[in-house]
C-alpha cells in the first residue's frame, strides 16, 4: 500500500517510493523543486530507503524518523510529500 | 630545521566534533555544543608539528558538497577552490552510514586526505564494533579512530596527515555508479577536461550530472554545448531509471556507503533500551515532553535565581562593609570621586552581575552539550511556523537567553534570506544574560520571583506577537524542518567549564573597564552638577510617562553599551544596591520591562549591521526602543489602577 508518510502510525517502518514537489512552491519554478527534494535526498531519504516512524509531534509538528542508522526530524509539509510504501 | 608550512582543513558532517578537534589542536575557543550548526564561518588557528607549522581551518558541517545551504558554499569553496595540502574529514563512527556518504563525495573531489573516525565511544555505547583497518583498505585512505574530548587519537592523526603530505594519498576507491550511467559520466568527463577548470574532471562529469547550478554557471561561459549534452545524457538516465539523475546518483551513493558501513561495523544492539534513548523518548514526548520543557525552564530560571539573590546578598553586604573604613583613609572629594566612581562600580559589578550570569552560562552550556536544544526545536516547531519559521530557529533564541551577539550570527543556520531576517528579529528580543541580571537583580529580588517570572512570560508573548506581525509584513512560505537529532551525551565537563569561563572572561574584560570607566564619568558629572540638563531633557518620557525617577535616564542610555550598566549604574548613582530604598515596585517593573525591551546592546547592533546591513538594524534598533517606551508607559498605568502595593 503507498501513502503519504504522514498516514504511517509511531514504530511503523516503509519503504521510500518518491518524493513529490511541493505544490505550494510550484509557481518558483523547477528550480525550488529540485533544492527541496534534493535537501530531504542528501540527508539520505532517497527512494528505496528503509524508514522508521518514531514519533509526530501534536498540532502538526514535525515527524521523527529512524533513517540509515540515524534520527531526523522532519516537518510535517516535507512529510506530507513522502510517499512510501507499508506492508498492512 | 627547515620549517614547512601547511595548511589541512576540517571538513564533515555536522556535529561530528570538528571543532573539539580544532579547539585541541589549536587552543582555541570554537563553540562547542551538542546540536547540528555551530560553526557557522571557517575558522583558523596554528599549531607545531615536527617539523611542521600547520594552519588549521575549522570549516562548518555539511551533509553534502552541493551549494544549496550557506554552510555547504562555504566549505566546498574552501576545500575545492583554497586548495588545502589536506583534508581530514572527521567520521561520527555511531552514524557510520550517513557520514560515509560525504566521505564519498570528499573522495570524488579528490584532495589529499585522511579520516578521524571520531566518536568511538558513542559507538561502542550503542554496540557498535567498527573494524577501522577494514575500512581503511576499502576506502584507501589512512583511517585514525579519535575520542576527540578525550583527546585520544589526535597525535596519530597528524602524524597520518604528516606521512600522507610526505607520500600522497595513492588512489582512493570511489564509488561506482553502474554501468550506463559510468559511461556517461566517461564521456562528460572528457568533455570537461578540455576546460581546464582546476578540479578533477570525474567530480566535474557527476556534479553537473547532479544539475550543480554552480558549476553550470562556470561552464556555461566557457562551453554551452557541453551543458546541452549533459542535459541530454541527464534525460537518458531519467528515462532508464525513472528518477531524476540527481536522485540516481544520490541512491547509488547511499547505497555504496551502506555496503562498506555493513561491511566493516558488527551491531550488537543492547536488550533493553539505554538510558539516553529512554530520557529522548520521554523529552520528545506529545505531553510529557512540553510538562518537562516548562519544568526545565522553570527549575533553571528559580535555580539561578535563588543562588544569584543569594550570593549577590552575600558579596554585597561584605563589600559594602569595606566603605566606613575606606573613608577614614581617604577623606574629602577625592575620596567621594574614587569610591563612588570606582570602587562602587566594581562592587556593583560583582555583586550585581557575577553571581547570576555564572550560573547562567554554565547551565546553558550543560543544556547546549547534553543535546537537548535539538529536542525543544523539535518540541517547538509547531509554534515556530505560526510565525514563518521553523523548529530550528528556537536553537538561536535559546542561545539569546545567554547572548544576542552569536544568537543574531546563529540564525544564519536559516534556509532563506526572510527567515534570517525573521528569526534575527525575533532575537534581539529575546532577554539575554544581562536582562537576566536585571530582571531576577531587580524584579526578582525586590519584588517577587513571581514578578521575574511574569516578565519573561510577557516577552515571550510579545515575542511571538511581534513575529507574527513581521511574518505577515514579509510573507512566504516557510521552509520545513530537516534536522538530525544527536544522540544525548552526558555533558563534557571539561568543555563546559571551559566555554563558561571563557564567557565570564570575556565579560569581565569587556564590561569591568565600562562600568569603572562609566561609574567615573557619572560621578564627576553629578559632582559638577552636568547630569540635570540630560535628565531634564529625558523627563518627558522617564518622569511622566514611565513614571520613573528623573535619574534613571542617564542609566538607560549607559544601558546601550551593555544592558547590564542599566542597573550597576543606577547603583552607582545612588550609593547603594539595595533599590527597594529609591524605587517602588511599580517602578522597578516599569523600569525592568524598559530595559528588556528597548534596544539590543551596541555589540548586537553591530552584528546586526554586519548581518543585515544598517537600514534594517537601525529600523530594528529604532522601532525596539519606541516600542519597549510605549510598553512601559502602558504597562505603568495598569499597575498604577491595578494598585497591588
Ligand atoms: N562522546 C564523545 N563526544 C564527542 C566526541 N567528539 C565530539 N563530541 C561531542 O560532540 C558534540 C559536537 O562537537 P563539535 O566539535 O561542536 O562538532 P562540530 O563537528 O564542530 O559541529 P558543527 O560545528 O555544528 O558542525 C559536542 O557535544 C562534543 O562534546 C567524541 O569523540 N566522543
Ligand atoms: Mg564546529
Amino acid at each position: 500500500m503507498e501513502l503519504p508518510l504522514t498516514h504511517l502510525k509511531d514504530s511503523e517502518s516503509g519503504i521510500i517510493i518518491s518524493i513529490n514537489p511541493s505544490p505550494r512552491h510550484r509557481h518558483h519554478g523547477h528550480h525550488n523543486r529540485g533544492r527541496f527534494r534534493k535537501r530531504l535526498e542528501d540527508m539520505g531519504l532517497t527512494p528505496g530507503t528503509k524508514l522508521t516512524v518514531v514519533n509526530s509531534a501534536p498540532f502538526h509538528g514535525p515527524i521523527e524518523l529512524h533513517v540509515r542508522g540515524s534520527r531526523l526530524a522532519i516537518g510535517r509539509g516535507m512529510a506530507e510529500r513522502i510517499q512510501v510504501r507499508v506492508n498492512r | 630545521m627547515n620549517q614547512e608550512r601547511i595548511t589541512i582543513a576540517l571538513a564533515g558532517n555536522a556535529n561530528v566534533g570538528k571543532s573539539v578537534i580544532f579547539n585541541h589542536l589549536t587552543g582555541m575557543h570554537q563553540h562547542i555544543g551538542n546540536w547540528p550548526g555551530k560553526t557557522i564561518e571557517k575558522a583558523e588557528g596554528t599549531l607545531q608539528f615536527k617539523n611542521y607549522t600547520i594552519d588549521v581551518v575549522d570549516l562548518p558541517g555539511i551533509y553534502s558538497l552541493s551549494t544549496f545551504s550557506i554552510e555547504e558554499l562555504i566549505s566546498r569553496k574552501y576545500i575545492a577552490v583554497e586548495n588545502p595540502d589536506l583534508v581530514i574529514n572527521v567520521v561520527d563512527a555511531s552514524v557510520l552510514e550517513r557520514n560515509l556518504f560525504f566521505t564519498l563525495q570528499l573522495i570524488e573531489l579528490a584532495p589529499p586526505m585522511v579520516i578521524a573516525l571520531n566518536q568511538m565511544d558513542m559507538a561502542a555505547k550503542k554496540g557498535i564494533e567498527i573494524d577501522h583497518k577494514k575500512l581503511e583498505e576499502i576506502l584507501g585512505v589512512p583511517v585514525v579512530p579519535t575520542v576527540a574530548p578525550k583527546h585520544i587519537g589526535i597525535y596519530e592523526l597528524l602524524q597520518a596527515t604528516v606521512d600522507i603530505i610526505e607520500k600522497g594519498n595513492g588512489t582512493p576507491s570511489r564509488v561506482e555508479y553502474g554501468e550506463e550511467i559510468e559511461e556517461k559520466i566517461q564521456k562528460l568527463s572528457k568533455l570537461v577536461a578540455k576546460l581546464q577548470l582546476p578540479y578533477p574532471a570525474r567530480w566535474i562529469a557527476i556534479k553537473l550530472l547532479e544539475g550543480d547550478e554552480q558549476l553550470e554557471r562556470r561552464v556555461r561561459q566557457l562551453d554551452p554545448e557541453i551543458l546541452s549534452t549533459v542535459e541530454k545524457l541527464s534525460q537518458d538516465i531519467q528515462r532508464i531509471h525513472g528518477h531524476s539523475c540527481s536522485t540516481v546518483i544520490t541512491s547509488a551513493r547511499y547505497e555504496t556507503a551502506g555496503c562498506i558501513a555493513r561491511d566493516v561495523q558488527k551491531i550488537v544492539s543492547p536488550m533493553t533500551p539505554p538510558f539516553r534513548d529512554r530520557l529522548h523518548a520521554f523529552t520528545t514526548h506529545r505531553v510529557l515532553g512540553y510538562l518537562t520543557m516548562a519544568a526545565i525552564v522553570l527549575s533553571i530560571f528559580f535555580g539561578i535565581f535563588t543562588f544569584g539573590d543569594f550570593l549577590s546578598g552575600f558579596l554585597g553586604d561584605f563589600l559594602y562593609g569595606f566603605k566606613p573604613s575606606f573613608e577614614i583613609v581617604f577623606g574629602g572629594v577625592i575620596g567621594e570621586l574614587i569610591w563612588g566612581g570606582i570602587v562602587e562600580g566594581l562592587i556593583a559589578g560583582i555583586t550585581i552581575a557575577l553571581p547570576y550570569l555564572l550560573p547562567f552560562y554554565l547551565v546553558l552550556y550543560l543544556l547546549e552539550d547534553s543535546g537537548y536544544l535539538s529536542r525543544i526545536a523539535f518540541l517547538m516547531d509547531n509554534v515556530m511556523h505560526k510565525i514563518g519559521l521553523h523548529g530550528k530557529a528556537f536553537i538561536p533564541m535559546m542561545l539569546g537567553f545567554g547572548c544576542n551577539v552569536p544568537a543574531c550570527l546563529g540564525c544564519r543556520i536559516m534556509e532563506t534570506e526572510r527567515e534570517k531576517l525573521l528569526a534575527t528579529f525575533v532575537v534581539t528580543l529575546v532577554p539575554c544574560a544581562a536582562t537576566t541580571v536585571i530582571i531576577l537583580g531587580l524584579v526578582g529580588a525586590f519584588v517577587g520571583f513571581e514578578w521575574a517570572l511574569l516578565l519573561y512570560v510577557i516577552d515571550l508573548v510579545i515575542i511571538f506577537f511581534l513575529g507574527r506581525i513581521a511574518f505577515k509584513v514579509l510573507p512566504g512560505e516557510p521552509t520545513g524542518l530537516i534536522m538530525e537529532m544527536h544522540d544525548y551525551r552526558f555533558p563534557h565537563g571539561r568543555t563546559v567549564v571551559k566555554q563558561t569561563w571563557f564567557r565570564v572572561k570575556e565579560f569581565i574584560k569587556m564590561a569591568f573597564p565600562l562600568i569603572i570607566a562609566g561609574s567615573f564619568v557619572i560621578k564627576l558629572a553629578d559632582i559638577l552638577d552636568l547630569l540635570k540638563p540630560i535628565t531634564d531633557t529625558l523627563s518627558p518620557i522617564t518622569v511622566v510617562w514611565l513614571g520613573l525617577p528623573a535619574i534613571t535616564g542617564i542609566t538607560l542610555i549607559f544601558g546601550v553599551l551593555r544592558k547590564e550598566l542599566t542597573l550597576i549604574m543606577l547603583a552607582t548613582l545612588l550609593g547603594t544596591s539595595n533599590f527597594s530604598s529609591v524605587l517602588d515596585p511599580v517602578q522597578m517593573i516599569v523600569f525592568t520591562l524598559v530595559a528588556m525591551l528597548y534596544i539590543p546592546c551596541i555589540s548586537t547592533i553591530s552584528t546586526l549591521v554586519k548581518e543585515q546591513g544598517w537600514k534594517r538594524a537601525l529600523f530594528i534598533t529604532v522601532f525596539e526602543i519606541v516600542f519597549a517606551i510605549i510598553v512601559g508607559g502602558i504597562a505603568n498605568r495598569i499597575l498604577l489602577i491595578a494598585n497591588i502595593w
